[in-house]
This record gives C-alpha cells, sequence and structure tokens, in this order.
C-alpha cells in the first residue's frame, strides 16, 4: 500500500524564475491540503501516541490525565479477547486472500478476452464494490436467514438434503466464515479492476512474441501473463490484507463481536474499549497498535516489490 | 492491430479457439449473474408489501419475482421528519457527499499541481510526507479525532463528516502523478505567455484532467457515501445523519422490517450508482493501476 513516486514525476523545474508573487499562489494553493491534513490526520495521529500513554476517559472528569506509560500495552496485551480478536482478523485474512484475490484474478482473465459486452460485463462485477457495506449487510441478513433462507436452500438442495441448515451468523464455527463471503463479494470488483489494469499493462508484443516461439496458452500464461502481474499480485496481496485487519462494518452490525467472540475484530474492540467503557487512553493504545500493522505490512510491500526489481 | 497481425502469423490457432471463447464466454456470464443476483433480489424485494412474505419468497425463485409490484415500501420510509426520515437522511448524504467531492476535487488537485510544476523549495520533502501519510487508516485516528471534534463543539454538524475527508493523501498522489505526466511543453508555453501558475493549472491542465477528476470523483464519492464508523461516532440526532448509519438502525429492532430495510437500501443505491454511470465513461482503470507502480 505505499505508494512510490514515479522517475517520470521528478521533472526538472520549469521556470526558476522564484519571483515572490509566484511563491505566494504556490503557497496560496497548497495551503488548504496542508492545513487540512495537519488538523485531521497529523494532528490526531500524534495525539493518538500521547493519549495511549495516559489514563484520559472519553468524557473529561475533575480528576487529572496521567501519564500511565506504557501500562495500558500492557494490559491490552495481557486481555485474552484482544488476542482473539487479533486471531479472528488474522483467520479472517487467511480465508479472503484466496477467495476474494482469486475471484478477482479469474474475472479479470476472463474479461481481459474478447468477449461480448465486455464493457457492461466489467460494470456488473464492479457494482458490488460500489454497494455501501450497509446495503449489503441488509443483502446478506437476509440471504443468512436460518433455518430457511436462500443460502440454507442451495445448500440443503445441492446436498438432497443431507447437510443440516446451517446458522451462518450465530453459530460460532460459521460467523466468521459468513462475514468472509460476504466481504469478498463486496470488495472483489475493486481488486478485479487493479488486476484488468495490470493485464492491460503487459505488451501485446510479448504475447505474439511468444506465439512465435511456439508456446501454447497455459505456457504464455505462466511465463508472460504471470511474471507480467508480480507487482499487481503484491499489491491485492497486500491491499487485501490491509483491509482485512480493519474489518468493522459487517461485523459491527451483523454480529456485534459474537457470536462468544468469534467475530470480534481490532478496530470493534478497539471502537467498544474507546466508547462504551469509555477507556480513551486505552482504547488509543489499541489504534496504535492496529496503526503498527499496517505500518508493518505496507513496508513488507515496499520490500517485495524491491526484490522483484519493478 | 494485434490480432490483424496474429491472423497471419498463426491463422490455425484462431480458429481452434472458437469453442473455447463459447466457453469462456458462457462462463463469464453465468458468473456475472450469479455475482449479480443479489443485487437484484434485493430490488424485486423491495417492491413487495408484505414483510413476511418477503423472507417467505426468499428461498425460492419468487426473490426474483414480483407479480404486483408496489412503491408502498418506498411512501413508508421517504419521510422528511420523524421515524421514518429516510427522505431525509438521503439528502444529509446527498449533501456531503457532494460537498466533500467537490472541495475535495478543488484542494486535492491543487496541492498536486503544486508538488507536479510549482518551485516550491520543500516540494521533495512535501511529496515524502503525502507518501508516508498514506500508509494512516483512518481506523486508527478516529480515537482522538472524535474527542477533537468534541471539544470543539463540532459534534451533530455535516462540517464533521466532511471537513476530515476533504484533503487526502491518496487524492493528492493521484492528482500531482497525473499532472506530472503532461508535456511540459504546455506549462513553458504558457509561462512564457505570462500567465500565473494558478491561471496555467485553471485553464490549461484542469481542462486536460478530465479522467483524473472522473477517476477521484468516483472513488471519493463511494467513500463518502459508504462511511459508516465515522458517522456513528459524531452524530447522535437525525439532524445530520447519513443514510448509512440510518438504515443500519433496523438491525437493532427485535423483528427486522426487511421491507422498509430494502427500500431504503435501494433507495441508498441510487444515487451512487448514478455517480458511477455518469462517470464511469473517464473511470480509467489503468489509472487505478498506477497506483500498484507508482
Amino acid at each position: 500500500m505505499t505508494l512510490q513516486p514515479s522517475p517520470a514525476g521528478a521533472r526538472p523545474r520549469v521556470g526558476r524564475r522564484s519571483d515572490p508573487g509566484r511563491l505566494m499562489q504556490e503557497i496560496l494553493m497548497i495551503a488548504p491540503a496542508v492545513l487540512l491534513l495537519g488538523c485531521f490526520l497529523i494532528a490526531p495521529f500524534l495525539l493518538s501516541f500521547w493519549t495511549s500513554m495516559t489514563n484520559q476517559p472519553l468524557v473529561p472528569r475533575p480528576t487529572p490525565v496521567r501519564f500511565i506509560g506504557l501500562q495500558n500495552f500492557v494490559r491490552i496485551f495481557s486481555d485474552p479477547l484482544f488476542w482473539t480478536s487479533l486471531w479472528n482478523v488474522t483467520r479472517f485474512t487467511i480465508w479472503i486472500l484466496p477467495v476474494q484475490c482469486g475471484m478477482a484474478f479469474a474475472t479479470a482473465l476472463l474479461l481481459h478476452q474478447k468477449i461480448p459486452c465486455r464493457n457492461l460485463l466489467r460494470g456488473m462485477f464492479f457494482l458490488p464494490a460500489i454497494t455501501s457495506m450497509v446495503v449489503v449487510c441488509v443483502i446478506w441478513g437476509t440471504l443468512f436467514q436460518y433455518p430457511s433462507g436462500p443460502l440454507n436452500q442451495i445448500v440443503g438442495f445441492l446436498s438432497a438434503g443431507h447437510i443440516q441448515p446451517i446458522d451462518w451468523l450465530g453459530d460460532p464455527n460459521w460467523a466468521m466464515f459468513s462475514i468472509v463471503l460476504l466481504s469478498a463479494w463486496q470488495a472483489y470488483g475493486f481488486q478485479m479492476i487493479v488486476y484488468l489494469a495490470g493485464l492491460q499493462g503487459i505488451p501485446d508484443e510479448l504475447y505474439d512474441a511468444a506465439r512465435i516461439d511456439g508456446a501454447d496458452a497455459i505456457q504464455r500464461f505462466w511465463h508472460v501473463t504471470m511474471p507480467g502481474l508480480r507487482p499487481t499480485h503484491v499489491f491485492v496481496l497486500l491491499i487485501t490484507t490491509i483491509q482485512a485487519f480493519k474489518l468493522y462494518t459487517q461485523v459491527a452490525i451483523l454480529t456485534q463481536g459474537g457470536p462468544r467472540g468469534s467475530t470480534e475484530t481490532v478496530v470493534h474492540y478497539m471502537v467498544r474499549t474507546g466508547f462504551e467503557q469509555q477507556k480513551l487512553g486505552y482504547a488509543s493504545a489499541v489504534s496504535v497498535i492496529l496503526f503498527t500493522i499496517v505500518l508493518v505490512i505496507a513496508l513488507l510491500q515496499r520490500q517485495m516489490l524491491r526484490r522483484f526489481d519493478v | 492491430m494485434s490480432d490483424i497481425a496474429l491472423a497471419r502469423v498463426v491463422p490455425v490457432e484462431r480458429s481452434g479457439n472458437i469453442s473455447l471463447r463459447l466457453v469462456q464466454t458462457a462462463c463469464i456470464f453465468i458468473i456475472a449473474l450469479v455475482v449479480i443476483s443479489p443485487l437484484f433480489m434485493l430490488l424485486v424485494a423491495s417492491l413487495k408489501d408484505d414483510r413476511f412474505q418477503i423472507l417467505a419468497d426468499m428461498g425460492s425463485f419468487r426473490a426474483f419475482w414480483v407479480s404486483n409490484p408496489t412503491l408502498a415500501n418506498f411512501q413508508e420510509i421517504g419521510h422528511f421528519s420523524g421515524e421514518l426520515a429516510y427522505g431525509r437522511y438521503l439528502v444529509n448524504s446527498l449533501l456531503i457527499l457532494t460537498v466533500t467531492v467537490a472541495s475535495g476535487l478543488v484542494v486535492n488537485s491543487m496541492a498536486g499541481f503544486v508538488l507536479a510544476w510549482g518551485s516550491l523549495r520543500g516540494k521533495a520533502v512535501l511529496l515524502s510526507l503525502v507518501v508516508a501519510l498514506y500508509v494512516i487508516p483512518q481506523e486508527s485516528i478516529i480515537m482522538p479525532l472524535v474527542v477533537m471534534m468534541s471539544r470543539a463543539g463540532m459534534t451533530d454538524t455535516f462540517a464533521v463528516q466532511i471537513l476530515p475527508w476533504v484533503a487526502s493523501p491518496l487524492y493528492i498522489f493521484l492528482f500531482y502523478q497525473f499532472f506530472a505526466q503532461l508535456p511540459k511543453e504546455l506549462y513553458e508555453a504558457a509561462e512564457i505567455d505570462g500567465a500565473s501558475i494558478f491561471r496555467i493549472y485553471r485553464s490549461i491542465y484542469l481542462p486536460l484532467s478530465l479522467p483524473a477528476l472522473a477517476t477521484v470523483s468516483i472513488l471519493m464519492g463511494i467513500e463518502s457515501w459508504n462511511q459508516y464508523l465515522w458517522p456513528t461516532l459524531v452524530t447522535q440526532t437525525d439532524y445530520a445523519r447519513p443514510i448509512a448509519v440510518a438504515i443500519a438502525t433496523f438491525f437493532g429492532q427485535d423483528s427486522i422490517y426487511w421491507d422498509r430495510a430494502m427500500a431504503a437500501s435501494v433507495l441508498m443505491m441510487i444515487p451512487i450508482l448514478a455517480l458511477y454511470l455518469a462517470f464511469q465513461r473517464w473511470f480509467v482503470s489503468s489509472f487505478v493501476g498506477s497506483a500498484v507502480k507508482g
């Protein structure tokens, strides 16, 4: 999830005439962005580090806020529920990576062929991605109905009645899997678009050359398509991982972290400790941990891109 | 182009591929139908009046068919005040979306332009700062931000839902990248003519950046429209409550009014679908992909 300035962007400046009027204009043009980012991104970000080392409550109390060092972190790391939430998002990630990225990759490959109504199809596949997660929850909330909702009907039909109806959201063994299903359906359209862009980026000449050398479709796939998509794979895998670690909305709406903590996530844990238990300092410490996880994943991507030499 | 060349070089393979191509086409259409069917089901269900019938129909083909469509659900929830003021929530969301996207386009494109073509001394530092800030997820700044906003007395306003998300490192970077790729001769010619940097941005580069503007509009629009966590934390009354938060309240009830929830969901889909269809032509996928390789 890192952005890298392209070498093309690092052009030499055109006019070196640094008259004060021009400089003033440039400052005025960039000022709104700098001010807004400063107030609403940098300030709260820095503040979260400070708050995470205090016992600050959500609502101000007469007792002064105390600096308590790393106590919040110690408490978080000794709370089994935190480890459950971390394990749950890890589980979610492990499941959603193959499902969502596989679906996105397969549809992109199919769509990249010369088929009729390509643009219409592309638009259709992208529709779930523009659908709000709240709406997705309404839709899948009905699909998951127990015991006779559509999904259970399909499962019953396919197994000729051998599989008992599944309580998709109410069974601790199934709840996270159900969240994976609806999340993959909602988000894979975006990954598909990224894969399509990657496929378009592979020059046709490479395929032509491979054909002339006598490579069949499978060989062309492994020796032209896959190497050409390496940076795209890295990007898609890591952006999906980061999104997975931020899992919140669908869980907050459909399961509230239950049943029995089986869908508790890091962000949900943070919101609960911060707003229901009103422990702002504690919740800020969770947010610092979340940021650290995302940062590590982003740095990992940078490393991998370097290794692939792209 | 390459197809014509191909036909000359390897004519055999193309004719042999017809059956394969048919299978591929059939596959993709079937997948598309499966993927789209939940959305179609939503639309159909929103036109049925009986909420128990909706659930009963779900397990069969009747989920995709409505014999006597009615707009009763929409009439029921489309009020502008009272308990089911989804008309109002929709207008709230539209207002937030419009102001966020419009001001976001201006603020981020100006910043991107200065980063690409300006002569500010700290430009390189600013650019790497923007890139670094991109890593910070919204979720990890939300705790202190809520406290900041409530201290500033901004809870339950439109401003609190708009201001924090106007400037964004991602969109500044996308604009920067787009502007930097345009030929520098444009800039030089205009500068010789004595145009100021704002003038060059406004009358030369901006009209050329329709793909960038469309892409950022769609991405920002989806993001703003689908905000959920933030508005639940900063809205308490109907005054500025967006439709996403309002729909989620259906789930808090003992027995969910699926008919109303479905109608409200359809209501929520319409504007974002219109935005997507309007700008889709310029929604260059390669532009999204440009963030990959940088």
